[in-house]
């Protein structure tokens, strides 16, 4: 069975559809990210909305992308943040207030900071803006390991870099072991 | 002896006994007056001589001018202590210091029992010092520094026994009111400074007589120039509105008030008038605000001194309309018959006080007259001189005042001045009531001397009494000797030179003197007047009369009766007319508010600007601080307004 | 739409504003950070956008969201680390009690 051409009813392109779905899917879990009470149902939403950008790349025509973004954010950030969530636990739960006292003011700046961002590249004629095309995982990869392998290095370093970086912050000051006997804690 | 050095000498001596009297004077006790009253002696026998080589033509044409040094090197500013010894200095030079010379001699006895008499006569020479400076000075700077000089003297003087308040007072009220009058003479200087260039008097004279011929000074500047430097003879000759301060000066000592408020100081006014005649003569306008102001003083001053009771007092009054008739001479152009009657009424005017003096002395310090009578039999000489003087000052011929008076109304009459003649005829019959009427209380009549003191009245001692009769010869004599022939004594043939230019300059002709004529009606006329005023206070208050020896009895009953029939005009003249109750209120009360607005708007104002200020930085800082919260998410939210604001702007400047 | 540039850009514009939003206005450090990778990630929406529409910018485009997205895994390590050990000093994860660098 295949798809009619356009989505019955709405007379749009399935392209156009997807889009939309994800396009609201993503603001609305953003949204739940930035509203939640609860910081772990905060956690969770960022997951989804990884998820549903991912979705995005992959309409994109950046397949490799998407399955980066799905490794990356979900796989591996998201978990830092849980744990990381979990081991800054308050007693007796999320706190009462969740929002500061400047939160109106910030929201109306990011309001008006998004829309007038909207507006500027919106209105801006982008040169050599032509039709959609998708990208080949394989060009991707040559362009990594030539022009780019520089640059993919100096990423693994900083990698090991922030790794040892935050184990050496995030440890607790263990009493050392001293040649002539422990010393008390 | 060269004339410089004389005259140098004339400065340098009571300078030098000012000086040295301060210094050893406290120890010298008793004899405090030695080094100060010779060095006055020594000064009259030098002004003597002096005055006798110009008198007889000695200092040449136009007098002596000459240079002691360079006072202030200033470049353009360049004064010169310089001296001008002429004719009319010489007439100031008799009367100061031969009148300062009596008094130095009668403090000797006046002054014997007071613990501060060194300090007294240390003040009295500074004050000759400070007098003769300002007769001789040469220009205006000198002038001005003499001016300030003897109004210190003044001060110092009359606050002399200072533990006493309206001693005190009376002192700071002189000073004050002179002050006033100085601000007028200062401004007056500085025009004439920035007019023609030079405060040198002969040649900014000639400066400006000649600038207004040729049309360079306007004739209100002229006319300004000589209204400014009025203003300072009116507070120091105590004319109206500036006369407040004389009656109250007579707080100080009696051979002070005979030195200064009757002989010197306050002529100082008359005679700079009469040395600036070159500049007074070319603005009829000033001229006719000075013999305004000249005779409505003397009209002002007779009327109050009709109903005072204070001995002083009454001659203080009579000092100031004489000083008006003064000035209303010089107002109608009769500088010589002003300086006449300066010379005469110092004489005059001295004797009597220091004859009130002897009288205060003789009633152990009483000088209320109502306290006093009969005094004729207990204090003959003082009495006999004292009748004298007042005769002199009543205008009865052959006495000096008569001579000078009648030569004021003659010429006032003369060039057109009715009102000035009139008043003035007016002033002349006051005189001679209230000045007998000072008699009659004090030396006629029952006595009513306070019963505890009438047994040791007594005339007083010699160092007093002969100063008294040496003043007593020229105030009967003067007028004979200066005055004789009408218009044509020596008087006029000395200052006459002196005058020529502003007669010449008000377009006057001197005339002969018709006895027989306009002249002879005008003098029998104030003869007359003087006469009626002098019988009806004989009437009112009694005499003695020394020929024939027997007593008019006074009248008090009738008096009453006359004070009764006019209590507010009574009640006015002893009042003073509420002159300082005005002064009072005018300045003193609402000069106190405006002071206390200012003072208000000061602090509210003022500081409260600065203030304001202050405390606004304070609180701009102590708000902008809030800003700095430490909180990460505050300075993030500054940083997204922030980029929001250039954005948008950015977008609206590059969308026009 | 789904054809067009803008709507990609206006889309990804719209997702800044969210995370902006949240890192303003949270008073958890860790929602603060998550919001800060909502921010990244819409900021590499852009590139990947760009890279679709922009031929001359492929594969380049690509390459550089993957940087980014490493950068990013970076970045929340160490952020999260100092958070931790913060949370061991002050016992709370609230950041306007951060406020030792205030006046």
């Amino acid at each position: 069975m295949t798809l009619p051409q356009t989505v019955p009813f709405l007379g749009w392109s399935w392209n156009d559809l997807l889009f939309l779905a994800l396009a609201a899917a993503l603001l609305g879990t953003a949204l739940m990210v930035v509203l939640g009470r609860n910081i772990i149902r905060s956690g969770l939403w960022m997951i989804a909305c990884f998820a549903t950008l991912a979705g995005i790349y992959a309409l994109l025509g950046t397949p490799l992308v998407a399955a980066a973004q799905v490794l990356v954010y979900i796989g591996a950030i998201s978990v830092l943040i849980l744990f990381a969530i979990m081991l800054t636990q308050t007693k007796g739960g999320p706190a009462a207030l969740v929002f500061h006292h400047q939160a109106w003011a910030a929201a109306i700046a990011a309001v008006v900071l998004g829309v007038l961002l909207a507006l500027v590249v919106s209105s801006t004629e982008w040169p050599l803006a032509g039709e959609y095309a998708a990208t080949s995982v394989k060009a991707i990869a040559q362009l990594l390991f030539s022009d780019y392998i520089l640059p993919f290095e100096i990423v693994g370093v900083l990698l090991l870099a922030a790794v040892i970086g935050g184990v050496f912050l995030a440890k607790r000051d263990a009493p050392r072991d001293e040649p002539h006997g422990e010393r008390p804690e | 002896m060269p004339m410089e050095l004389l005259v140098t000498l004339l400065l340098a001596l009571p300078i030098a006994g000012f000086g040295l009297t301060a210094l050893v004077g406290r120890r010298l006790g008793t004899r405090a007056w030695v080094i100060a009253v010779p060095a006055i002696v020594v000064t009259w026998a030098i002004a003597m001589v002096v005055v006798w080589t110009a008198f007889s033509g000695g200092l040449g044409e136009g007098g002596l001018h000459f240079t002691l040094y360079e006072w202030v090197p200033a470049g353009a500013f360049t004064i010169e202590a310089n001296f001008a010894v002429d004719n009319l200095a010489a007439v100031l030079l008799i009367v100061v210091t031969t009148v300062g010379m009596l008094v130095h001699v009668y403090s000797i006895g006046y002054m014997a029992h007071d613990p501060g008499r060194w300090r007294f006569f240390a003040y009295l020479n500074l004050f000759m010092f400070s007098m003769l400076l300002l007769v001789l000075a040469g220009n205006f700077m000198l002038l001005f520094a003499a001016w300030e000089l003897v109004g210190l003297c003044s001060y110092l003087l009359i606050g002399f026994w200072y533990p006493r308040p309206s001693a005190a007072i009376a002192a700071k009220k002189a000073f004050l009111v002179n002050r006033v009058g100085d601000v007028g003479f200062a401004l007056g200087i500085f025009a004439v400074w920035t007019t023609v260039g030079t405060l040198n008097f002969t040649d900014a004279f000639e400066r400006l007589s000649d600038g207004l011929a040729g049309g360079r000074i306007e004739a209100w500047a002229i006319t300004g120039i000589a209204l400014l430097l009025f203003c300072g003879a009116v507070g120091k000759s105590a004319q109206f509105p500036l006369h407040v301060w004389l009656p109250d000066a007579m707080e100080g000592p009696t051979p002070v008030s005979a030195l200064i408020h009757a002989a010197t100081m306050v002529n100082a006014g008359v005679y700079f008038v009469a040395r600036a005649n070159p500049l007074f003569s070319l603005s009829p306008e000033a001229m006719f605000v000075v013999a305004a102001i000249g005779i409505f003083t003397a009209i002002l001053a007779a009327s109050i001194a009709l109903t005072q009771n204070d001995i002083k007092r009454v001659l203080a009054y009579s000092t100031l309309s004489q000083l008006g008739y003064m000035f209303a001479s010089l107002g109608v152009g009769a500088y010589v018959a002003a300086i006449f009657h300066m010379t005469a009424q110092g004489f005059t005017k001295g004797l009597l006080f220091l004859g009130s003096g002897s009288v205060i002395h003789g009633v152990h310090e009483e000088q209320d007259m109502n306290r006093m009578g009969g005094l004729w039999r207990r204090m003959p000489i003082t009495h006999a001189t004292m009748l004298v003087g007042s005769l002199s000052m009543a205008g009865i011929p052959p006495l000096a005042a008569f001579f000078s008076k009648d030569e004021i109304l003659g010429e006032a009459f003369r060039n057109g001045f009715l009102w000035v003649w009139l008043v003035g005829i007016l002033v002349a019959a006051l005189t001679a009531f209230y000045m007998f009427r000072l008699m009659g209380k004090t030396f006629y009549g029952p006595s009513r001397v306070d019963p505890a003191v009438e047994p040791h009245v007594r005339e007083s001692p010699r160092s007093m009494t002969v100063p008294l009769i040496l003043l007593a010869i020229p105030a009967a004599l003067l007028g004979l000797i200066l005055g004789l022939p009408f218009g044509a004594g020596l008087i006029g043939q000395w200052l006459g030179p002196i005058f020529a230019g502003a007669e010449e300059n008000l377009g006057r002709h001197p005339e002969a003197v018709q006895v027989l004529g306009v002249d002879g009606v005008l003098i029998l006329v104030s003869v007359a007047v003087a006469t009626a005023g002098l019988a009806v206070a004989i009437r009112l208050f009694g005499f003695h009369w020394p020929l024939r020896g027997d007593d008019t009895e006074a009248q008090p009953e009738r008096v009453a009766a006359l004070t009764a029939r006019a209590p507010r005009l009574y009640r006015a003249s002893f009042r003073k007319w509420w002159f300082d109750e005005l002064n009072d209120l005018l300045f003193v009360r609402v000069g106190g508010r405006v002071a206390h607005f200012i003072w208000w708007f000061d602090r509210a104002i003022v500081d409260g600007t600065v203030n304001g200020i202050g405390d606004l930085a304070q609180s701009a800082g102590r708000d902008l601080r809030r800003i700095q919260t430490g909180r990460v998410q505050n300075y993030a939210l500054g940083i997204a307004l922030a980029l929001i604001v250039m954005a948008g702007g950015f977008l609206i400047v590059t969308a026009r | 739409m789904s054809q067009s540039l803008d709507s990609y850009l206006a889309l990804s514009a719209l997702l800044f504003a969210v995370g902006t939003f949240g890192f303003l206005a949270r008073r958890n450090a860790i929602a603060m950070l998550m919001s800060i990778e909502l921010m990244l990630n819409a900021v590499n929406l852009t590139i990947v956008a760009f890279g679709a529409f922009v031929p001359a910018l492929q594969p380049d485009a690509s390459v550089i969201a993957l940087v980014v997205m490493a950068v990013a895994a970076a970045e929340a390590t160490v952020g999260l680390a100092i958070v931790i050990a913060i949370y061991r000093n002050r016992r709370t994860p609230l950041v306007d009690e951060y406020a030792q660098m205030r006046e």
